[in-house]
């Protein structure tokens, strides 16, 4: 266990480590609903519509947890209420805005910056360079995001398997779809500087997917879900360290920390097959 | 003359479990047959297996003779027509000309001869107005008649149809119960599944009662009485009216 | 502003660089435009959004193995297509789940394998934005031909591929191989995207492949004429999309996407209201009240 604590010997290592497990943690609850309401796309979406307010708060407003709230919040606020007006249910309509606003902001971050470097940043993170403040910030907002979702929880879950139901029972749908949405962009922004806008979609979604098969109920869901990101961010993280120390090979953390989430979703899922074809044989 | 299909002692399973068994019956050129029961009981397996596309687990199935698949050009098959996206950008007479692809090919364009083939069953079933018109704009029963004028293209021998009736205008019940008579006087054999009690009446001779197991199988005047209902749909209400047997309502079955 | 604007144009036609951008731009904006209808009426945009993700990494190791690119990130993407179609038989997940953490499994490969390599943000971005600026003659080449292949298959195919796009219980009980033409069909797919990335960039490849033809959706309720329209916006939008990107000294892949992006929307607000992308509901209720 001695490359546990190794690793994890330096200062920013340590920073990296806190903010993944709290990032890990937080996008684990979330995946629970983003994927028992299958809004997978829908997610993808949001952090594609976020990143053009981003990149134009980044230039404009310090710390970059501020800008990108207010510009998050405020994508999110104008999408939830053009898919209210079913304008952009099609999946064909959401692409095209996911990928436009995706392109505006491109194109604003190469008017104004040097360009490859701050791109880069923004949608990938660099979850080496965090500071004290971007880890209270993450922890603030990840910590609303929770927050938010468990006070909605039984709310969530019944949209969620009976959105009919709900409805008529007169809940405020849209309001409900608004809170969850906002939650996700929380995510997405305590998550900046750790995986970036492109890559915490898989925080969003791979947690709960890979714990779906395992457990009942949403809440061991999003348990599971938190368990599964924080060890993927530890695990991450050890191997980023190890690559660079051991062998002098740079891994992004970020992007390695999200591959050992997949890779873990993948072996899950072939365990599921073997369990499900285990107990067809048994049967019959 | 070879009858239209031929069900031998045939079961269907699904993940282990039995989802239809025990099902046998002969249906001759010019029958029909309803296929009754509640949800779930296995009408729609059953016409799956009979266009091949489920693998049987036990029995056998002959449609004119032949195994299913090999059959398929002679059976037509009309689904609910809710099952489409109303927004997909079709034509109703480029529905109907579908109708000719299992005779010329999926590749080929259509020939005259097909066109017109096309437009005489859309004429049959009333709707030759209608022809250049997105098939989504249309009622739910305008589709399902041209869904059947699609079938009527292919000039086969067995038509089967899923829940033909559900939901459709009067206009159309009596267009959709026209036409089958017609084709049966031709020598086309209809099997449909129904949960219509009083339409199956109007529109077929026999009766196949399933509920998982073959229930009965036989005239339908024969078939539909109270001992056989109740095997069918269990303790759900209904009632005679004259000499016919009519639920009080369809719920899917608790089983 | 307009004179700068006709210089921007009069720069593009000029210079051999600009025009072989342009004509590159309008290539995969015509290929796009023409996938892009087929891919609407299946609806596969957010695979497209899959495919362009996870085939990411393709790009990078062929680059890194000194591959054609385009071959190498077609050879990965048909993997990835195997895989969503394997991962849909194995777990219980629904297809959206499946495909969302593919997209961000795909991704995150690829910027690994960038990242062991020097020069990580330049040729990240590359990958990200595309280089339509830097296509050379046998690109144009290899477009073109690509191009008019897939537009063949297109035209060939068509039959089958609205048939099974409509009704593919009804086709499969006919005894077409419905399986066999949606492999085909995201063969061809992948290919597109494979061509289309090196120009234009991962995530705004799909802008050419799903706009264009939902733009054209919005203008008619027939297949054969958005196979008509959606490649002449497709084509505009990548000619016009390097244009402006020269007036406005912007990135010129982004501004391609936002082009197409903003013809979309132009549409929605100015088309015919009978026909639109709005869900059935409503546009049902709307139809029984103009008859």
């Amino acid at each position: 266990m001695a490359w546990l604590t190794e690793s994890f010997s330096l200062p920013f290592m340590q920073r990296a480590l806190v903010i993944a497990l709290i990032v890990g943690a937080v996008g684990g609850v979330l995946s629970a609903y983003v994927v028992i309401r299958r809004l997978a796309f829908f997610a993808d979406t949001l952090t594609h519509t976020v990143f053009p307010g981003v990149a134009i708060a980044s230039v404009l407003v310090q710390p970059l947890w501020i800008g990108a709230l207010i510009a998050g919040l405020a994508s999110t606020l104008a999408f939830t209420f053009l898919s209210r007006q079913r304008l952009v249910e099609d999946n064909a309509a959401m692409a095209v805005i996911l990928t436009t606003f995706f392109a505006v902001g491109v194109m604003v971050v190469s008017r104004v910056t040097t360009f490859t470097n701050d791109l880069i940043t923004l949608l990938f993170g660099q979850i080496l360079t965090v500071d004290r403040g971007d880890i209270m910030a993450s922890a603030l907002l990840g910590g609303c995001a929770v927050l938010l979702t468990s006070v909605l929880h039984r709310e969530l879950v019944a949209r969620a398997f009976d959105p009919e139901g709900s409805a008529a029972a007169g809940r405020p749908v849209w309001a409900l779809d608004l809170a969850l949405n906002v939650a996700v962009t929380l995510v997405v922004v305590a998550a900046l500087r750790a995986v970036g806008t492109v890559l915490v979609l898989a925080l969003l979604v791979t947690p709960a997917a890979t714990i779906r098969p395992w457990v009942r109920g949403v809440v061991p869901m999003a348990i599971g879900g938190a368990l599964v990101g924080m060890s993927s961010g530890v695990i991450g993280l050890v191997i980023a360290y190890q690559a660079s120390v051991e062998r002098d090979v740079r891994l992004a953390p970020g992007a390695t920390i999200v591959l050992v989430m997949t890779t873990v979703f993948a072996l899950g899922s072939l365990a599921v097959w073997a369990r499900r074809s285990i107990r067809h044989r048994v049967s019959t | 003359m070879l009858p239209a299909l031929v069900l031998d002692d045939m079961s269907v399973s699904f993940d282990g479990a039995l989802a239809l068994q025990h099902v046998s019956g002969i249906v001759a050129a010019g029958d029909s047959v309803a296929l009754i029961g509640p949800n779930g009981a296995g009408k729609s397996t059953l016409l799956r297996a009979i266009l091949g596309l489920v693998p049987l687990a036990a029995g056998s199935i002959e449609v004119l003779g032949q195994a299913p698949k090999a059959a398929r050009r002679q059976v037509a098959y009309v689904p609910q027509a809710d099952t489409f996206d109303p927004q997909f950008p079709i034509s109703v007479i480029d529905v109907v000309t579908m109708g000719r692809a299992p005779i010329i090919g999926w590749w080929r364009r259509p020939r005259s001869v097909d066109r017109r083939a096309a437009a005489a069953a859309l004429e049959r079933v009333g709707l030759s107005e209608r022809s250049r018109d997105r098939f989504g704009t249309l009622s739910g029963g305008q589709r399902q008649r041209v869904l059947l004028a699609r079938a009527i293209c292919q000039e086969a021998r067995l038509l089967l149809l899923d829940e033909p009736f559900n939901g459709v205008d009067a206009v159309t019940q009596t267009t959709l119960i026209d036409v089958l008579d017609e084709l049966r006087a031709n020598g086309v054999a209809v099997v449909m599944a129904t949960h219509d009690l009083a339409v199956a009446h109007l529109a077929c001779g026999d009766a196949c009662l399933l509920n998982r197991d073959q229930i009965a199988f036989g005239p339908i005047d024969e078939v539909l009485n109270s001992r056989h209902l109740r095997a069918t749909y269990g303790d759900r209400p209904w009632v005679h009216v004259g000499d016919q047997v009519i639920l009080a309502n369809a719920a899917p079955s608790t089983r | 502003m307009i004179a700068s604007l006709w210089s921007s144009i009069d720069a593009v036609w000029s210079s051999p660089l600009l025009r072989r951008a342009a004509a590159e731009a309008a290539l995969v904006g015509v290929l796009g435009g023409v996938i892009g209808v087929h891919v609407s009426l299946r609806r596969l945009a957010f695979t497209t959004m899959a495919l362009t993700h996870a085939t990411f990494p393709g790009v990078v190791i062929a680059s890194l193995l000194g591959w054609n690119l385009v071959l190498g990130s077609s050879a990965f993407g048909l993997l990835v297509v195997a895989a969503i179609a394997l991962a849909g038989g194995l777990g219980r997940l629904d297809h959206t789940t499946t495909t969302g953490v593919i997209l961000a499994g795909g991704m995150a490969l690829g910027v690994v394998l960038v990242s062991v390599q020097d020069g990580f943000s330049t040729n990240l971005s590359a990958y990200l934005v595309g280089s339509v600026l830097s296509t050379s003659g046998s690109d144009l080449a290899l477009t073109a031909a690509i191009s008019a292949v897939v537009c063949g298959f297109v035209l060939a195919a068509h039959r089958p591929l609205v048939a099974s796009a409509f009704d593919p219980a009804g086709v499969r009980a006919a005894g077409l191989a419905a399986s066999a033409v949606d492999v085909g069909f995201l063969v061809v797919l992948v290919v597109t995207l494979a061509t289309a990335v090196p120009a234009v960039g991962t995530i705004l490849s799909v802008s050419l492949v799903v706009a264009p033809a939902a733009t054209a959706r919005l203008w008619t309720d027939r297949v054969g004429t958005m196979l008509v329209i959606s490649p002449v916006i497709g084509a505009l939008c990548g000619a016009g999309g390097v244009i402006l990107s020269h007036w406005w000294d912007t990135s010129a892949g982004a501004t391609i996407a936002a082009v197409a992006g903003a013809v979309f929307v132009g549409s929605t607000l100015i088309s015919p209201s009978t026909v639109s992308l709005r869900s059935p509901g409503r546009s049902a209720r709307r139809q029984t009240a103009l008859r």
